[in-house]
């Protein structure tokens, strides 16, 4: 029976999802670090750098499952280790990429050069590698692990396994966006993936009302020992980041932080574009002006006479200003032909 | 007289790819002209002395004898003749010049005739035929006029004349009328750019002063634009007549004419279809802007005008009206951007997709305008749908590798905007490929069991296989 064999795989999962976990004390250290520390990571900073992962997951067609991994190697790296937070960006790169090189097909992984290249990072392939080695051993080469995603698509299975006749009655996508917005926070990396998951389980059926679902979600919860308290706890935090995530609201992009290199016929071109600046002056219209066509001049006569007293034909009329006059005078005089 | 054999007319030159070296080099094409009859006999003028040298009450009559004498025009394709008159006229004019400037009571009735008189002897004349099919405007050295150390102190004394504290257009207006004006226009097609220059100032100094003739002046060059768009697309003084018109433009009282929104939609837009567009391409986008800044509620009709003439073979143009684009996106009230937003970012999506580089880096360089960017914020659940596909496509597919970069950039940006969306999409667009390939896979297996019965049947047959 499906459900059988889901139901162990879950249990041996669960069993073993505590070596996985990022050591508690090290992620409140990250926690209460300010943001402008330069002896550790902050929060802040971490989420920063996860949220750039998830842009470069995105950008290669990598899977949820790559940035899982990849969040869940930083993490433990980050809570072991004391970092300086200008080596950041190269450690969440090299976890990237030994995610990458652990999930996906060879032919998908993108070469280190154009990892480098699109994230505009500073440093170098050697320096990756480097880092990648650094960060296998301190892992004790532990690179496939229990993720929350495991527990996802384990729950998913049982669910689906449970309801025939309605096939896609949770859909998987969906939650692993979800999951994927709450690792772009530190505070979910202290919860067990099995408890998140199931937090994010039960946030998605009350959200959709499948009242049936219910009913296996409190089935997996007993089956695992999972308290309520605990459940209750993660499935706040977790309700709080889903009203964050789809709110309206956009967050206004930090457009500083990215740099746009165009080549340099387009620069020439995007400089003399602004530059047009016109060298004659306005001409008001006037209301009197015209009541056009081919008038003769007669009609005008009259207005245009007033007009012209009114200008006066001292230069300080509207049109053309006395400086402006004698600042022609001096260009013009000595035009060369 | 031109004595270069023909070529073939050049094939869209304008697109990048002109072949330079298969065309000869350009021979000095000589100008003539049938204004100068060869007299035989040179010309005399009496030398007469200079004004400053004579009592203030006699200097009007000087005045109107020197001006008289400067109606003499002179040959100067031929080098050598007349060189002692030549430089006496000079002189002359150039006495001329400086008096306009700084006297005061000289300008009585009778020396409007004989000022507009000398002028029209010497600027009106019909200009010489230009290879048209050679000259490449952009490229090429105009020939330039022969006789402009005349020419350009009479441009110069009509321009100081005009802006003189004396001056008056109710006495002018007798002698500087209609035909004057249309005489005026036809040289803006002179291939001299400084005599262009000149013109330009003169026309805009006469449009100012002269009230009358505004309504004719716009109406004349209404037509040599449209003749110019839809019929010769030859015309060298575009981009004068377009500095004249933004100054007009910038000038019109709220709110605005019939005729002048009449003229942007028949005349403007069309103008942007021409070949020869990178030579007024600044001043056409000028105008354009003037005009939506004086009234927003164009905009549509404008952007909607670009839209309809998009350049669909000519990248270089692709990437002016980008440019216009922008510098319209830059004024552009959002209300109204929300009215052509849809069509608007379809085109962008193929812009950005296009395989000519500069086409596309200069379509995602509009994420790099900050202004830009807070409209696309407002409106992205809109955009973002629009843009998506294509943006993921390069991505994965542009030959570029800077492009490759622009787009992160784009897609990080979208990404911040609005993450709920940009997921949707990403997980649409990753089940539409999946199913893609899912249909390619069976198309496949379905072709390949219809090759099996084939076989199949051709052996049950006769057992021989068929080849």
């Amino acid at each position: 029976m499906e459900t059988v064999k889901l139901m162990r795989e879950l249990i041996a999962n669960f069993e073993q999802e505590r070596n996985y976990l990022p050591k508690e004390t090290g992620l409140s250290l990250i926690e209460s670090t300010g943001e402008n520390d330069s002896r550790g990571i902050s929060a802040k900073c971490r989420d920063t750098k996860v949220e750039d992962l998830w842009s470069l997951t995105s950008f290669f067609g990598y899977s949820t499952q790559t940035f899982v991994l990849a969040v869940n190697l930083l993490d433990r790296f980050l809570a072991m280790m004391k970092v300086q937070p200008k080596h950041l960006a190269c450690i969440s790169i090299s976890c990237l990429h030994i995610a990458a090189k652990a999930v996906e097909e060879e032919r998908n992984v993108s070469s280190t050069n154009e990892l480098i290249r699109i994230s505009q990072c500073k440093f170098t392939v050697s320096d990756l590698t480097r880092m990648e080695k650094i960060i296998s051993e301190k892992l004790n080469f532990q690179l496939k692990t229990i993720t929350a995603l495991t527990f996802l698509h384990l729950y998913h299975g049982i669910a689906r396994s449970h309801t025939a006749d309605r096939k896609e009655a949770l859909n998987l996508d969906t939650l692993e966006a979800q999951l994927k917005a709450c690792l772009c926070r530190i505070a979910f990396s202290k919860a067990k993936p099995s408890v998140l998951a199931l937090s994010l389980l039960t946030q998605e059926i009350e959200a959709t009302q499948c009242v049936d679902m219910l009913e296996i979600a409190h089935h997996v919860q007993r089956h695992l020992k999972i308290a309520d308290v605990e459940l209750l706890h993660w499935r706040g935090l977790v309700a709080k980041c889903m009203s964050d995530y789809s709110s309206p609201e956009c967050s206004r992009p930090n457009n500083k932080k990215l740099v746009w290199i165009v080549s340099r016929r387009t620069a020439q071109n995007l400089h003399t574009s602004h530059c047009s600046v016109p060298e004659l002056p306005t001409i008001p219209e006037d209301c009197w002006d015209e009541s056009e066509s081919e008038d003769s001049c007669e009609d005008m006569s009259s207005g245009e006479e007033s007009l012209s007293s009114s200008l006066g034909s001292d230069a300080d009329g509207p049109y053309f200003p006395l400086n402006f006059l004698c600042q022609r005078y001096r260009n013009k005089y000595h035009h060369t032909s | 007289m031109s004595s270069a054999a023909t070529t073939p007319p050049s094939v869209d030159k304008v697109d990048g790819f002109s072949r330079k070296s298969v065309r000869k080099a350009k021979q000095k094409r000589s100008q003539s002209s049938s204004q100068f009859r060869s007299q035989g006999k040179p010309i005399e003028l009496t030398p007469l002395p200079l004004l400053k040298d004579v009592p203030a009450p006699e200097q009007p009559e000087l005045f109107l004898k020197k001006l008289q004498q400067c109606c003499t025009v002179f040959d100067f394709m031929d080098t050598l003749s007349d060189l002692k008159m030549k430089e006496y006229k000079r002189s002359t004019l150039n006495e001329l010049v400086d008096y306009v400037t700084v006297s005061r009571g000289y300008l009585t009735e009778q020396a409007y005739p004989e000022v507009v008189k000398m002028v029209s002897y010497n600027i009106f004349r019909t200009l010489p035929p230009t290879d048209s099919n050679e000259f490449d405007p952009e490229e090429d050295e105009p020939t330039l006029e022969a006789s402009w150390p005349h020419l350009q102190l009479v441009y110069e004394f009509f321009i100081r004349f005009l802006e003189s504290q004396e001056f008056q257009p109710s006495i002018a207006k007798k002698y500087i009328d209609q035909k004057f004006v249309l005489q005026l226009l036809e040289l803006f097609d002179s291939e001299d750019p400084r005599e262009r220059d000149y013109l330009k100032t003169v026309l805009h100094r006469i449009y100012g002063k002269f009230l009358g003739l505004r309504a004719f002046i716009r109406k004349q060059i209404n037509n040599i634009f449209l003749r110019f768009v839809y019929e010769t697309e030859h015309f060298n003084g575009v981009a004068e007549l377009l500095e004249i018109l933004g100054s007009i433009i910038n000038g019109f009282a709220l709110p605005l004419k019939a005729e002048h929104k009449q003229f942007l939609v028949k005349v403007l837009i069309p103008l942007h279809t021409v070949r020869s567009l990178s030579l007024f391409h600044a001043q056409l986008a000028y105008c354009i802007v003037q005009f939506l800044e004086k009234d927003p509620a164009l905009t549509e009709p404008v952007i909607r005008g670009l839209l309809k003439f998009w350049p669909k073979t000519c990248s270089q143009k692709e990437v002016m009206y980008l440019g216009e684009l922008e510098e319209i996106l830059d004024v552009i009230e959002p209300t109204q951007f929300v009215k052509i937003q849809e069509p608007l970012f379809k085109q962008i999506s193929r812009c950005v997709s296009s395989p000519h580089f500069q086409v596309a880096e200069r379509a995602l360089y509009y994420w790099n305008n900050e202004y830009i960017m807070s409209l696309i914020e407002e409106n992205s659940s809109v955009i973002l749908p629009i843009m998506f596909a294509s943006l993921y496509r390069i991505s994965k597919e542009h030959w570029n590798p800077a492009i490759v970069a622009l787009v992160y950039n784009v897609l990080k940006a979208f990404m911040e905007m609005n993450s709920t969306l940009f997921d949707e999409l990403t997980a649409t667009y990753k089940s539409d490929r999946q199913r893609e390939k899912k249909k390619e896979k069976e198309r496949e297996e379905l072709w390949k069991k219809l090759e099996d019965l084939e076989l199949k049947k051709g052996l049950r047959r006769d057992g021989i296989i068929p080849t």
